[in-house]
């Protein structure tokens, strides 16, 4: 493919829903029309419709449909770039942003020595991110999901809450001098929680995708209703360090904080946990357990993402870690051309896969002496940006491990800790499996690992 | 090459759409410089009702239409950097036997209105096939054409930017001048959102409204004045902070006055010997930035009436306030000293409005008295939930107007109005609240972190000090903060007077799909026995 995605069936029938290549190609070659004073002109475009719907208290509270086009153009003139925000694509609306962004550069100061951005032409992935099925599932199909997810909760008596998602989106990046890529998306995400209604227990299950139909509702039904079940009346215990075994969603809570950290800007910049000192990066050193690789292959048909950014680079396959060595850190174009003197960035979506192992979760619990099994966390926080030191709490379900059993399921921790140090306490590893990740999609494994610091227990269930 | 309008609506498939979609607001104004025409415009009334019009006929029982222009404009004056950036949307909501119906998008023009009042109700109708669900919308006064706004004195947006930019930049050049190895750093944002509300009620009501904030940060570039790594470098000040008002609130500021109170603040701190915390349970007075995020994170997120009913489960989370019938009138939630007012018609604030993005104009109400929990924040269809308690207390139904939304793009839901804590009687503030502590820990600019039902509490940050007979002696190194909620409100001791009031911004995230809210809480220093100080980044 080159600059954008292939036709989705449905855009051709109902095309109203999100603006198409055409509209967008259209919209940003009249804007770069209405410049003036030469330079260069960037448009970028994400257009997007989104179907909704949530519930609480087995209800449902609210369904909507949701439109917009979020329009950022951007003149560049002798190294000098302002720019400004729209979500109107008429002519007058256009003219106007188009002026704006021009009084703004007028204030900023040239600097002819910085880097010229060459016009580029690459060939930019193919990979799958769009389902008819997803784009397809209109508001009754989503209440009659709904529905299905809601019954199983109450009919056993409980109270649940949810959410379903289903957008399809256009990306545009329309330059002067250069061609127009566009890429059309789908994405989907259920969640739920299902509580008992003394406010004795809960649990949760949610995934996310591109494609609605990779996405088993009755299953996530299925396993927040167990989960909540088997987490009512939990006992205190003390906080300390555990053996954990944390399900794929727990890991993803932390490991995603890893990913995002993978800059090499800010790594060489010395204040960020791949920093080995001023000046230098830990490229090539060990950084976690030797059995862990870290990369993102778009074309992975559940890790697709939109194959270029906003500023025009093409993502490609990465590894960021090979066996627990950093072999990579993402990059702007504007370092490579600086630094490494090629023309090409490497971008950091957060989209990633994390290799596992072949350890079952049951496993995992039988070979457990003393430990806690972990369903996910909740409103972390980085602590120290430095070592990726997070803090946040347990949520949905925890339970003792006690000689290889669950033995009770055990009130919320607050934990301390970072992802590193977990990645290289690493015990045993399951199989990767997809997340819930509505932002960038993730491939994480359950695992197994010693010394999880936890710093306070918590009311909260 | 250059396109025509006419070859642009040929090119796209959409054409249609677009051709549609004169701005006809702003087309009166099309050499316009920063603003489209204001929302009073009799065209938007127009658009309004033929959207309410829409959603009755398709057999809405209630529908409402909310239309925002907003716009932002974030200023740099260093890099010499002005961004503006500006929304337009339009969002339709119907009821349908007892179901909620949302639709919204971006272009305002007639054809659209209708379709997004039509599909308000499709949606609703959608969700009514289900089990049956009851609504009951508490009433309001009919406003047929009120038009609102937040009073300044002078637009931000009216400002040129060169001015804007001047008049910082000179504040940064006296910083620098005044000391050597001093940095500067300015920055401002103006907002200025103008909201129109109909309703099959027949209100229709206009605001604008406006917020303008920034901030100033204080560097010491040269780390040779202070004794070690352990002590900060770098200040901001508070008085830029974002406030309900315009322009004049950054010229007002003694902007240049601050400076050299900045260095004086920074150059105390390094006065100061450092001391490693001493995990224990201390007497802490708290100035009053920190007691209002605390408020903020505690019952502010608690009260919030669809939390505490579950119907956030799913996304931020619950309150530990989960039996609001029951609790309500009797819940202890903390010392009788503790008395919390909302109010969004406080001058000033950022959540302060004549009119919610219901209609219903806000009056101030109690949500703590005395210690006692006496109500939740509400719309016109929480408050019902809540009917039984005000029946048995001869109050009406009635909605406080927290029903609120970023944007028409976005659903209304409960947001957070403006609150505060009432300060105590006595004219005193923070240097009195500390001066009779024999051995304790004074607590500035706290962060914190709750969990999903907002009832334990940790720090992640702030400035601690040891204090000893009424003086800060030492700053405390990785201290932190450890509590349960209803606890620690327990534990208040001591309420700084009127005078010591103090307000400032607080955002929440909430619902799904996830949007901020911002609004402003006040309140005054306080002092606390028995508090827990911990060392957060120790691990177990």
């Amino acid at each position: 493919m080159r600059g954008g995605g292939s036709g989705p069936r449905r855009l051709l029938d109902d095309a109203r829903r999100f603006l198409s290549r055409e509209e967008c190609e259209a919209l940003g070659r009249r804007a770069i029309g209405c410049a003036t004073e030469g330079g260069n002109t960037r448009i970028g475009i994400d257009t997007w419709w989104s179907g909704e719907l949530r519930w609480g208290r087995n209800r449902v509270t609210l369904g909507s449909d949701r439109r917009n086009n979020e329009i950022r153009i951007t003149r560049d003139i002798k190294g000098a770039g302002a720019s400004v925000a729209t979500n109107q694509i008429d002519d007058v609306s256009i003219r106007s942003a188009i002026r704006a962004a021009e009084r703004a550069l007028g204030y900023r100061p040239t600097s002819p020595e910085e880097v010229v951005d060459p016009p580029m032409s690459f060939d930019y992935l193919s990979p799958a991110i769009w389902s008819d099925q997803t784009f397809d599932l209109a508001a009754p199909a989503r209440a009659a999901a709904a529905r299905a997810l809601i019954e199983p909760a109450e009919a056993a008596g409980m109270l649940s809450a949810g959410y379903i998602e289903v957008r399809g989106s256009g990306r545009a990046v329309v330059r002067s001098h250069t061609p127009t890529l566009y890429a059309s998306y789908t994405q989907a995400q259920c969640s739920m929680t299902v509580r008992d209604p003394r406010g004795t227990g809960s649990g949760w299950a949610g995934l996310s995708s591109y494609d609605w139909g990779r996405i088993d509702a009755t299953a996530l039904a299925r396993r927040a209703l167990q989960k909540c079940l088997a987490s009512r009346n939990p006992s205190a215990i003390e906080p300390g360090r555990y053996t954990v075994i944390l399900e794929p969603q727990a890991v993803h809570d932390l490991v995603q904080y890893v990913v995002r950290a993978l800059d090499r800007q800010s790594a060489e910049g010395g204040s960020d946990p791949f920093a080995r000192e001023r000046g230098y990066s830990k490229l090539g050193l060990h950084v976690i357990d030797p059995r862990i690789n870290i990369g993102h292959d778009p074309m992975h048909p559940d890790l697709g993402v939109v194959p270029f950014t906003l500023t025009g680079e093409p993502v490609r396959p990465v590894t960021w870690i090979e066996h627990g060595r950093l072999t990579m850190l993402a990059y702007d174009r504007t370092y490579a051309l600086k630094e490494l003197h090629e023309n090409l960035g490497y971008p950091n979506t957060s989209a990633y896969r994390m290799s596992g192992g072949v350890t079952s979760i049951d496993d995992m619990i039988r070979t457990t002496r003393r430990g806690l099994l972990v369903t996910r966390f909740s409103d972390i926080r980085i602590v120290d940006p430095t070592s990726i030191l997070l803090s946040g709490v347990t949520r949905d379900g925890l339970w003792l491990i006690e000689n290889g059993k669950i033995s009770r399921p055990v009130k919320n921790l607050r934990f301390t800790e970072s992802p590193l140090f977990m990645l290289d306490s690493v015990e045993q590893l399951g199989h990767p499996e997809r997340v819930f990740s509505p932002d960038a999609p993730a491939i994480v494994p359950p695992l197994k690992a010693r010394d999880f610091s936890f710093t306070a227990t918590i009311d909260a269930i | 090459m250059k396109f025509s309008r006419r070859n642009f609506l040929r090119a796209g498939a959409g054409a249609a759409v677009l051709a549609a979609t004169p701005r006809w607001l702003a087309a009166a104004a099309p050499s316009r410089q920063s603003m489209v025409p204001a929302n009073s415009d009799p065209d938007v009334r127009t658009l309004a009702f033929r959207a309410i019009e829409a959603a009755r006929s398709a057999g809405a029982a209630y529908a409402d239409v909310r239309l925002t222009h907003t716009y932002v404009r974030s200023i740099e004056p260093y890099n010499r950097r002005a961004e503006d950036s500006e929304e337009m949307s339009v969002g339709a909501r119907a009821l349908v036997d007892g179901y909620w119906g949302f639709a919204s998008g971006s272009y305002w023009t007639p054809d659209e209105v209708v379709r997004l009042g039509r599909e308000a109700v499709a949606q609703a109708k959608t969700n009514a096939l289900g089990a049956t669900r009851v609504v009951e919308l508490a009433r309001v006064p009919v406003v047929s054409d009120g038009h609102w706004e937040t009073p300044v004195a002078i637009d931000p947006f009216e400002v040129p930017v060169d001015e804007v930019f001047d008049y910082l930049n000179a504040v940064g050049i006296y910083g620098r001048a005044l000391r050597s190895g001093i940095g500067v750093t300015l920055g401002c944002m103006f907002y200025r959102q103008e909201k129109t509300f109909a309703s099959t009620g027949g209100t229709f009501v206009t605001q604008v409204l406006r917020r303008t904030g920034g901030g100033l940060q204080l560097d010491y570039r040269g780390n040779t004045l202070r004794p070690d790594e352990r002590y900060p470098t770098s200040i901001i000040s508070p008085l830029l902070k974002l406030v309900g008002r315009g322009w004049e609130s950054i010229r007002e500021a003694p902007l240049r006055e601050e400076i050299p109170a900045l260095v004086a603040r920074l150059e105390e701190e390094w006065r100061l010997p450092t001391r490693p915390v001493e995990v224990g349970r201390y007497d802490v007075v708290f100035d009053a930035r920190s007691v209002g995020t605390i408020l903020d994170a505690t019952i502010g997120s608690a009260t919030e009436l669809d939390r505490a009913m579950g119907y956030e489960a799913n996304a931020g989370g619950t309150s530990y306030l989960n039996d609001p019938l029951a609790m309500i009138g009797s819940e202890e939630m903390g010392s009788p000293l503790l008395t919390v007012v909302a109010d969004r018609s406080t001058p000033g604030a950022l959540a302060t409005a004549k009119w919610d993005d219901e209609g219903v104009e806000p009056e101030p109400f109690t949500l703590v008295k005395d210690g006692v929990l006496t109500d939740f924040q509400t719309t016109r269809e929480s408050a019902g939930w809540l009917e039984e308690y005000y029946a048995r207390h001869g109050l009406p139904v009635r909605s406080h107007g927290c029903a609120a939304a970023p944007s028409a793009l976005h659903s209304t839901m409960q947001h957070p109005p403006n609150m505060a804590l009432a300060p105590g009687g006595r004219q005193i503030g923070l240097a009195e609240l500390t001066a009779d502590i024999e051995k304790g820990v004074l607590v500035t600019e706290l962060d914190l972190d709750m969990d999903f039902q907002h009832s334990s509490g940790w720090s992640v940050g702030g400035n601690f000090y040891r204090i000893e007979k009424g003086k800060k002696v030492a700053r405390l190194q990785g201290a932190g903060l450890l509590f349960r909620a209803p606890t620690l409100w327990k534990s208040l001791a001591a309420l700084g007077g009127p005078r010591s009031l103090e307000w400032w911004p607080a955002t929440a995230r909430k619902g799904e799909p996830p949007r901020r809210w911002t609004y402003s809480v006040g309140a005054v220093p306080a002092r606390f026995g028995n508090i827990t100080i911990i060392d957060p980044t120790r691990r177990a």
